[in-house]
């Protein structure tokens, strides 16, 4: 440890570990979880990219600060306790449950106590650890339950050594590690797949961000963790633009020989911020955030290491500008409801399919997301202030039914939801709405509409896997027909016209296709004109949807 | 019975089956504490017969597999994370083991168990 880290530790141990204290912890070990969100993200087992672990965790840990951000609460105890409550009510996916249960071992033990001190903290590792394995029946190994496990195992050996309750988180961090490191001998799958877990990793993270700010080490940009290349979050870089930030350099390069991340990491540490490394197809790509003065610095420090075969410069502040005009110009408006109408609330991933579902005549709309996984408490806002009772909701996907189910027992609302398992579902439900119907009516003629219509979803699996017969390989693209994977293949052209044929599009009268934000105008409008050709007898349409992940949907009626 | 086409004849899988690995996937389901029956009646038939299967009720309608489940999940839980998490799990399992989509899975959540010491 530097002489800083240890005059800066002694600084902490000299005062009590309160709620505020115990606030600042929890909002390093988050900031920390966001920076190598996509580290996690890329430990995930299954193929398809939405839902990602890294990305759960950190919703969960941001709904649970969003609990205690504006609270003053001394009492560790209270603290605690909000911060178990957000991440109950925020927890999305598996990996965000058991982490709220965990906070709920935790701030239970803590319950009555103003601070915490060593054994305290012993304790409460214990029940969280508790709780944690009480919810489930048969408790699996080698996930972030172990890690835990082994957490509360290391911190009570620590009491042995030590009282302080800072001394302790010294000791149990490295002993998560150790854990996370070992799942792949408790859980073949891990094994097989090459990773460690990521629940227990993200776990980690959360723990090490603690210890890093006690330590002041910076919580921005990952260190010594390289990302595969596909995980890097470029794009939203830019909403951790500082001040003094006005170039994005993105430089891709061959090292002359093995680089030592330590060094590499420093010497870019001086020059900017939000720097991140990416590894794939036999280069590195690195990324950071200058100011104009040095712009050119990071480039010629490249090169000196080795060959540069690329660089990207972009000028932040007018990137800004041009973002927010954007934003302002696309804000998508539902139409106005008319007092006791018919609202249909729908939730959509992408602008362009927003729009459409506005036109169509939807009330109210609920922006999914990365990750297509709103929550319960986002769904009622949007029809809750509504002048009406008599609501429809449309998912239009299979994993946010449950949290419409969830919303509609929670309000008075007549609420009935129409099981939309995709967007072109939900566009076909939509086009049986009369705003002055019957309730019932309507949503029998929109669940009879739901069949009607036959999906496609065009996306680039994120790993190798065997599902439903079809062996697929890491980045190849994948097609589903009504949820269920159909095809793989290597290029986006392929897997539509083999969906479209898989399909019998040519017994129907109308394709749309949505494109979404990661496919390229041009190669949207070649794929229409070769189906137009394909299908010379079928209308063919194509809008901008978009959506996240899915490069394109497509709907056959 | 699900059905599979061979060289050498066919392959029935019956719903037991189906159930069975539905069952042991929702084992191991994070915030799944318990299976309930479906009705009271069922709920004494089983106790008696210790079914595999609790909880679990499958149906084949042609080639379309149905699968409703009946959970106890843990009070303090965020539910509909936790019956999602459900789904998905039986769904990959159930897949994964047969080699063939799963049409439907129903999950409902028939009760909540608080823990001893709350």
């Amino acid at each position: 440890m530097t002489p800083e880290s240890q005059s800066r530790l002694e600084h902490f141990k000299s005062k009590p570990l309160d709620g505020q204290a115990l606030k600042k912890l929890v909002e390093a070990g988050l900031a920390w979880l966001k920076a190598n969100q996509a580290t996690v993200n890329a430990l995930n087992v299954f193929p398809v990219p939405d839902g990602d672990t890294g990305t759960n965790m950190v919703l969960t840990m941001q709904a649970a600060y969003s609990e205690i951000d504006e609270l003053g609460q001394r009492h560790i105890g209270q603290m605690a306790q909000a911060i178990s409550q957000g991440a109950l009510m925020g927890a999305r996916g598996n990996s965000g449950v058991i982490l709220s249960q965990i906070w709920r071992g935790f701030a239970r033990s803590l319950h009555d106590l103003q601070v915490m001190d060593g054994p305290a903290l012993v304790k409460a590792f214990a029940d969280a650890r508790d709780t944690a394995y009480k919810g489930v029946v048969r408790p699996v190994e080698g996930t972030i339950l172990t890690v835990i496990k082994d957490v509360a195992t290391a911190a009570q050996v620590a009491l042995a050594e030590t009282q302080d309750p800072y001394d302790i988180l010294e000791l149990i961090v490295p002993a998560a590690d150790v854990s996370v490191q070992h799942t792949p001998e408790l859980l073949p799958v891990l094994k097989q797949a090459g990773v460690v877990d990521s629940g227990g990793k993200g776990l980690f993270y959360l723990l090490e961000g603690m210890l890093r700010y006690v330590h002041g080490e910076p919580l921005d940009s990952p260190l010594t963790t390289i990302q595969p290349l596909t995980a890097m979050n470029l794009e939203n870089s830019i909403d951790a633009i500082e001040p003094g930030q006005d170039y994005e350099v993105v430089i891709d390069f061959k090292p002359a020989q093995a680089l030592d991340m330590q060094r590499f990491y420093s010497d870019l540490e001086v020059m900017g911020t939000s720097i991140q490394l990416g590894e794939g197809d036999g280069i590195y790509r690195m990324h950071i955030h200058v100011p104009t003065e040095n712009r050119y610095h990071p480039i010629e420090y490249v090169m000196s290491i080795g060959t540069v075969t690329k660089v990207a410069m972009e000028n932040l502040l007018a990137q800004m500008d041009e973002i927010g005009r954007v934003a302002e110009s696309e804000q998508v408006e539902p139409t106005p409801i008319e007092p006791n109408q018919i609202a249909v609330v729908a939730v959509s991933p992408g602008k362009g399919i927003s729009r459409v579902f506005a036109s169509l005549g939807v009330a109210a709309l609920v922006e999914g997301g990365q990750t297509m996984n709103p929550s319960t408490q986002e769904i009622l806002n949007a029809f809750e202030n509504l002048p009406t009772d008599r609501v429809i909701i449309l998912p239009n996907n299979k994993n946010i039914i449950l949290a419409a189910q969830a919303a509609k027992e929670v309000t008075v609302k007549k609420v009935h939801i129409v099981p939309s398992r995709t967007i072109p579902q939900g566009l076909a439900a939509m086009m049986q709405l009369n705003l002055d119907g019957d309730l019932t009516q309507v949503v029998d003629k929109m669940n009879r509409a739901l069949d009607e219509v036959t999906t496609g979803e065009i996306t680039i699996a994120t790993r190798t896997v065997e599902i439903d017969g079809v062996s697929v390989e890491k980045d190849q693209v994948i097609a589903l027909m009504n949820g269920k994977l159909v095809i793989s293949t290597s290029t986006i052209e392929a897997a539509v016209m083999a969906f479209l044929e898989k399909a019998s599009a040519a017994d129907f009268e109308l394709i749309t296709l949505f494109s979404g934000q990661d496919l390229l105008a041009s190669e949207a409008n070649r794929i229409t004109d070769l189906i137009r050709a394909t299908y010379p007898s079928l209308e063919i349409e194509l809008q901008d949807g978009g959506q996240p992940h899915y490069q394109l949907i497509i709907s056959v009626e | 019975m699900s059905e599979e086409k061979t060289v050498l004849g066919n392959i029935h899988v019956s719903p037991n089956v189906v159930a069975t690995i539905a069952y042991h996937a929702l084992l191991q389901s994070y915030g799944v504490v318990g299976l309930a029956p479906k009705n009271l009646a069922e709920g004494l038939a089983q106790t008696i017969t210790k079914e595999p299967s609790r909880g679990v009720s499958v149906h084949f309608t042609g080639e379309d597999i149905d699968i409703d489940i009946h959970i106890i999940i843990e009070y303090g839980t965020r539910i509909s994370s936790v019956a999602n998490s459900v789904a998905h799990a039986v769904r990959f399992q159930v897949e994964k083991a047969l080699g063939t989509p799963v049409h439907n899975i129903n999950v409902h959540v028939q009760g909540l168990h608080v823990s001893n010491d709350e």
